[in-house]
């Protein structure tokens, strides 16, 4: 059933809880949030606030102790290709197959193709990430940022519903974050793909979002929904960007001045 | 402005390496003149020593070792050696294999794991022999059951830490893909652990090795046709100690052979893929 009126991804009412050795710990709190097709939605929140949690259960590794989560009308019950993730880490490539491989793989190993033509929409994915000099290079040999490039590249191949990454360019540095968030932007300009995207950065949530939920830490809930119009190129850098960045600041901080982002 | 470059030219950017560089970059090469050396060694000591039936030169040993292989049965005596050892060797690593996808799936299989290996692996496999013997009777069947013990506790322990070690991140990966089950331990989990794995096969080889040659020092003539441990029995107590020496030489060749197959494996994965840790 496709429910082309309703929203996409459907977060409703979810409470995450995992245990430790020693207790029970509540990360989420009842959290609700939509985002539609072709939304790019940011998670944005302190440490703490549980928004890799909930990354991780839309992606179908975690199962919410209440509530539901649904995607495009069906409950998430596991992990699927329809929802590729980028992870933070730099080792999400599999060491052992090049980066052509690595994306064919993606593609074979999920049913999506096979044999020359999924190595054929490798490439054309690897194209569109600039990696095609590289293609036949093992992931050890290259940088992080060309990394995360890679992981890029095997989630659009893939064509998912959705691509959630969780703070995908945090562990690069500063001039390759910033370059990625612009081929990001590019790469969501030519595809329009649907996407979950979590920092604790406000800089990057306003620069990539259109849609921001505001979570507060221990345990995360929203704070505030917040759409970005982003149709007025001139707001990203005049005054009203840096209204919105305090407007996000104060709600992240109203009450609870003693948490560092 | 761009910086503009001065007019010169990089003289080269790449060139390849000249033949003694690139011999000199094998470790085979490396360690095959380190054994020429030691034989130089020994061939001296030997002259200056004159006491063939203590040490006998190296060059009398060569001639044992090819009157051994072209007109005596040396040959046939390391094709039951090796017999044996692979036989050993695959049941080995079977078990290993199946103990550690056990302990990787269960908390108890974890548990089983860890006191198994706890009480097995410091136990020499060699000690085992006398109550293998009793079971088995005189035989391959005991030397088997021998090595088996020597191969499976070091192969499970590294196969099992090698699977532990694999980031959460390679797993959920994986399932993003969607593989699940004998899939996804075929085409994630053994390959994210291979270097582990490929420790673990290279140690149970070498521990194998030393248990078949002991094993067969101590008996090994069951069926007529022994193995090499039981050709430097024989030649000791026949006093032909250059045939014994020739006997070693071969325990010692098929060691370093397979220690650079294993090399080799190694160069065109673990190396290759940059895992190695």
């Amino acid at each position: 059933m496709t429910t082309a009126a309703g929203p996409l991804l459907n977060v409703q009412g979810v409470t995450i809880q995992y245990k430790t050795s020693e207790q029970l710990v509540t990360a989420t709190w009842k959290v609700s949030f939509q985002a539609d097709r072709s939304d790019r939605l940011i998670l944005l929140g302190p440490s703490g606030c549980g928004k890799s949690t909930l990354l991780k259960a839309i992606g179908g590794y975690l199962m919410p102790a209440e509530g539901v989560i649904t995607l495009d009308g069906r409950a998430v019950t596991g992990s699927g290709p329809d929802r590729m993730m980028v992870f933070q880490e730099t080792d999400q490539l599999l060491p052992w197959k090049t980066v052509r491989q690595n994306v064919a793989f993606a593609l074979t190993a999920s049913g999506r193709a096979a044999g020359q033509d999924a190595d054929e929409q490798a490439m054309i994915a690897i194209r569109t990430v600039k990696l095609d000099k590289f293609a036949d290079a093992f992931p050890h040999t290259l940088s992080g940022g060309m990394k995360q490039r890679v992981a890029i590249a095997r989630c659009l191949a893939m064509k998912p519903e959705i691509i959630l990454m969780d703070e995908p360019f945090a562990a690069l540095d500063a001039l390759t974050r910033q370059q990625m968030q612009e081929e990001l932007l590019e790469l969501w300009g030519r595809s329009r793909f649907t996407m979950v995207f979590v920092t604790h950065s406000i800089e990057e949530a306003i620069l990539l979002g259109n849609r921001i939920v505001l979570l507060s830490p221990h345990p995360g809930q929203v704070k505030e929904v917040i759409d970005v119009d982003l149709d007025d190129p001139g707001n990203r850098f005049h005054g009203s960007h840096n209204d919105l960045r305090d407007t996000i600041h104060r709600a992240l901080f109203k009450d609870a001045g003693d948490y560092v982002i | 402005m761009l910086f503009e470059h001065p007019d010169t030219v990089i003289a080269e950017i790449a060139r390849p390496l000249s033949l003694v560089e690139k011999v000199w970059n094998q470790a085979p090469a490396r360690k095959l003149l380190i054994l020429l050396l030691l034989a130089v060694v020994w061939q001296w000591y030997a002259q200056w020593l004159k006491n063939p039936l203590m040490f006998p030169t190296f060059s009398d040993a060569a001639i044992a070792l090819w009157h051994a292989f072209v007109h005596g049965e040396l040959g046939s005596r390391v094709v039951v050696s090796l017999r044996v050892l692979l036989s050993g060797y695959l049941i080995g690593i079977v078990l290993a294999t199946l103990l550690a996808a056990l302990a990787n799936g269960t908390r108890l299989g974890n548990d089983l794991l860890e006191v198994l290996t706890a009480m097995f692996n410091p136990l020499p496999a060699i000690a085992l022999l006398p109550v293998a013997l009793l079971w088995f009777g005189l035989g391959n069947g005991s030397i088997t059951f021998v090595l088996v013990h020597a191969v499976l506790w070091p192969v499970a322990l590294s196969t099992h830490s090698g699977f532990a070690s694999i980031s959460n991140t390679i797993r959920m990966v994986g399932r993003n893909y969607g593989l699940t089950g004998f899939r996804y331990v075929l085409q994630i989990l053994i390959p994210a652990a291979f270097p582990a794995i490929l420790t673990g096969l290279k140690n149970g080889w070498a521990f194998a090795w030393r248990t078949l040659i002991a094993a067969e020092l101590v008996f090994g003539v069951s069926s007529g046709s022994g193995g090499i441990g039981w050709f430097i029995y024989e030649n000791k107590n026949q006093l032909e100690i250059a045939y014994v020496f020739a006997g070693l030489l071969t325990v010692i060749a098929i060691g370093v052979v397979v220690d650079s197959l294993f090399r080799l494996v190694e160069q065109r994965t673990v190396n290759r893929w940059g895992m190695k840790f």
